[in-house]
């Protein structure tokens, strides 16, 4: 299947919002969707850009059943580690069901990859769910390692109401 | 201990901030991982495009350390996205030198940061603490930190420059 890779721009804020909204439903969380595609294009697209966008596109004959040709994406910023330096965060990488096993997730990350390296990173990052076994066989193929099992390292948060109160210095 | 500032960092605390960021890695028993230089360091966080943030507790020429530094604690953060709820501050690092400890640094660093967090509209603050590392994780829960690779199943992998080079060339 022909496919290209390629820089996401403004205008592809509309199928970027669509298929976020598919990724949230895989993982059974839509309901928890705060950001709208103007928010996407504000925060993307602006001078000091909060993310950065790569898009697979397909030819038009080879459109998605609902009619799509943006068939997959992914979102990543640039972050950094206080041990290594430069880093890139893969935060979000999806592929519309119909067109996975035809090595579009792995392109999508190799770009991601060069970018990075292109920018001077040592090391991509990113989270997965322990439940999504598929992804995770993904990942350990292309040479990942799972930093919470091996170093023991958790995810936290503090967010809403906690985050409020620690900034007014509350206990 | 009341007096001790909090301040941006400046380009002549880079010596200073890597020092720190070593002591931290000592006590997670990984200094031999931190291959970062003071170069780099000042490079990434004071150019056109910094990749970091950094804030730092100093306190007054007369209450130096033992070994004679002034500048005791720093924490160093970024800005990440989150496609479903926008803009996050990612703490990357926390520390306070041993001997300055209990007199309220650690909690006016995280104030601070907190209220940047605010500030610039993010939804959250995020981090990573090791499982072992029981004083950090009560610390954060007393101030309202949940666990999400415990409660949401999320584990943080990692791809080395090794791989993203055969990735990139595949």
């Amino acid at each position: 299947m022909d496919f290209t890779i390629r820089a996401a721009t403004l205008e592809d804020c509309k199928d970027i919002s669509r298929m976020i909204l598919e990724l949230a439903e895989h993982e059974k969380v839509s309901d928890q969707i705060k950001i709208t595609q103007r928010d996407l294009e504000q925060d993307g697209f602006s001078k000091n850009p909060f993310f950065h966008g790569i898009i697979a596109e397909v030819p038009e004959h080879f459109k998605s059943r609902d009619g799509h040709t943006k068939v997959g994406y992914s979102l990543y910023f640039y972050t950094y580690s206080s041990w290594k330096g430069r880093a890139v965060y893969m935060e979000d990488l999806y592929v519309m069901p119909e067109f996975r096993g035809k090595g579009i997730g792995k392109a999508l990350m190799a770009k991601v990859s060069q970018l990075g390296l292109a920018a001077g990173c040592t090391q991509l990052n990113f989270t997965v769910l322990d439940w999504n076994k598929s992804s995770l066989d993904f990942y350990r193929k292309q040479g990942c390692w799972d930093v919470t099992a091996d170093l023991g390292y958790h995810c936290m948060r503090c967010e809403g109401d906690a985050l409020e109160h620690l900034a007014q210095g509350d206990l | 201990m009341d007096k001790f500032i909090l301040r941006k960092a400046e380009p002549k605390d880079v010596s200073d901030i890597l020092r720190l960021i070593k002591e931290l890695a000592k006590f997670e028993e990984m200094e031999e991982q931190v291959v970062l230089t003071e170069k780099e360091l000042l490079e990434d966080g004071f150019g056109d495009h910094p990749f970091y943030h950094c804030v730092v507790a100093e306190v007054p020429k007369d209450k130096q350390s033992l070994e004679g530094y002034t500048v005791v604690g720093f924490a160093m953060y970024y800005f990440t996205y989150d496609p479903w709820i926008g803009k996050l501050l990612y703490l990357e690092d926390f520390y306070v030198m041993k001997e300055f400890r209990g007199y309220g640094m650690g909690s006016e660093i995280l104030k601070m940061l907190s209220e940047t967090a605010v500030k610039t509209r993010c939804s959250g603050m995020h981090f990573i603490v090791a499982e072992w590392n029981t004083t950090s994780i009560e610390f954060y829960k007393r101030r309202g930190a949940s666990d999400l690779s415990h409660e949401e199943g999320w584990r943080l992998y990692e791809i080395d420059k090794c791989n993203l080079l055969k990735m990139s060339s595949k």
